[in-house]
Order: C-alpha cells, then structure tokens, then sequence
C-alpha cells in the first residue's frame, strides 16, 4: 500500500482504540502518523525519527504546538510493526510495538477525529478502529 | 444517506487484495463502497439493497466514468443482513474487479476504466467501516 495514504470522515469518538500494522521501509527516515479534524488541524502528529533516535509528537492548529519528545525508539528500518493509539479525553495513548507506553495531551479538548494520515516511510498494512 | 469513510492514495495494486470490514447497520437499506480513482472516476460501485431504489436484496454494481455512470449489473447472490458484522474482499487485473462476498461467493465486474491502480476508496450508507487491510 501507498506510503501516504489519508482517511477523512473517519469516526472516532472518545475512547475508541487505532490499530495499525505495516513495514518500514528499509531506507525510511522516519514516518508521521497523524489523527485530527483535517490537514491543518490535528489532534496527534506522531512522528519517529530514526536518524535522531526519538519519536516527536505535537499538535497543529494552524501553527504546531510545543513538542513533546521521548526517547523510546523502538521502531526500526525494514521492520513490520504493530501499534495502537487510544483516544481519550484528556489524552492520546500510543501503546509501541514493545508495549512501551507514550501519551500526549488532547489540547483543543476535541472528542471526534475524522482524519488520518500516514506518511513517510511506513507502508500500511492494516487498520482497525474499535 | 450519510456520507462515509473516504481513504485516499491507497495505491492497490493489480493481484492485491483489499479487505474492509465492518458493521451493516440494524436497519440497513442500502449502502455503497466505491472503488477507484476519485469520486469521479470509479472502477467498481458496489452497492448491495436491502429494500431501496425498487431493489430488495440485490446487489447493483457499477462503474463511473469522468462523472458519467456505466451499465449497471445486477447480482442475485445477497448474502448480507441487516445488523450483522461482514466482511468484503475486493482484488482486480486488467480484464476484471473481483469480490469475494461475506459467504465466500465471488462475483466480477468488467474493469472499464483500465486503472492501474486503486487510490480511491469510499463508504456511504448504512455500513461502518471498522477495518481495511491490504494483502
């Protein structure tokens, strides 16, 4: 499948769990998933970085947000993946491949998703809203 | 009917096989997932009727070119119910769409426009998407 596939008028209310599954491409950079309300409005930017070795996640609103940065890197080139993010109230929760746990706070308070998008080097496989 | 899940770039290739998932909503009468370029240019139109346009248990497929709908096919096969998880695998080559139906039955649809890829998808009507996998 495409390296950059997008979604709109996707359903995802409060509490509802992203399954995603793909494979890294052997010469990826880094990927970005992201989650919000359209292009220019989203909730979650998730975004590993290889060559930096951290996972960069922010928000967008017109402009981004601050940054918030951790350093549990525990995606690879070349690899297949298989990772989760919950939506909740006050935040996301992106459960990693190795059951590793990252959050970031929902800052414009919004209890509806309708975009997603992935691009960069992670060719999707599958996805699942429950 | 509310319009539904639009996913793009999707990038499916010929002998690939797309798999969507979801929920038929307890009252169903209709409901559509389009297959193709863009909203404008369809492959495959499928559309499974429970009770509309005339239609009770039918499935209608169809193709649209640069706006303009093709001869509609119509199906006998119906193996959907109203309130009920399903499960439609979609795969096309240069001749043919093929869909593999919830019970395991396939049928196919000409593949009028050629496309070399399948970057469009769209859902509408009463059916949730709950997951889409490429195999």
């Amino acid at each position: 499948m495409s390296e950059n596939f997008e979604i709109r008028n996707m359903n995802m209310k409060v509490g509802s769990t992203l399954k995603i599954k793909g494979k890294i491409a052997s010469d990826a950079d880094g990927f970005a998933l992201n989650l919000g309300q359209g292009s220019s409005k989203l909730d979650l930017h998730f975004n590993p970085r290889f060559h930096e070795n951290v996972i960069v996640c922010n928000s967008l609103d017109g402009s981004w947000g601050e940054e918030k940065r951790d350093g549990h890197l525990c995606f690879s080139p070349g690899s297949e993946v298989k990772f989760t993010v919950t939506f909740e109230n006050d935040e996301f929760k992106v459960k990693l491949p190795d059951g590793h746990q990252l959050t970031f706070p929902n800052r414009m308070g919004h209890s509806h998703l309708s975009y997603l998008n992935v691009h960069g080097g992670l060719h999707v496989t599958s996805f699942k809203i429950d | 009917m509310a319009c539904g899940l639009v996913a793009s770039n999707l990038n499916l290739k010929p002998g690939e096989c797309l798999r969507v998932r979801g929920e038929v909503a307890p009252e169903a009468k209709s409901f559509v997932l389009n297959l193709g370029k863009d909203k404008d240019n369809l492959c495959l139109h499928f559309n499974p009727r429970f009770e509309a346009h005339g239609d009770v248990n039918t499935i209608v497929c169809n193709s649209k070119d640069a706006g303009a709908w093709g001869a509609e096919q119509r199906e006998t096969a119906f193996p959907f119910q109203p309130g009920t998880v399903v499960e439609v695998c979609f795969s096309f080559d240069q001749a043919d769409l093929t869909i593999k139906l919830p019970d395991g039955h396939t049928i196919k649809f000409p593949n009028r426009l050629n496309l070399e890829a399948i970057n469009y998808m769209a859902a509408d009507g009463d059916f949730k998407i709950k997951c889409v996998a490429f195999d």
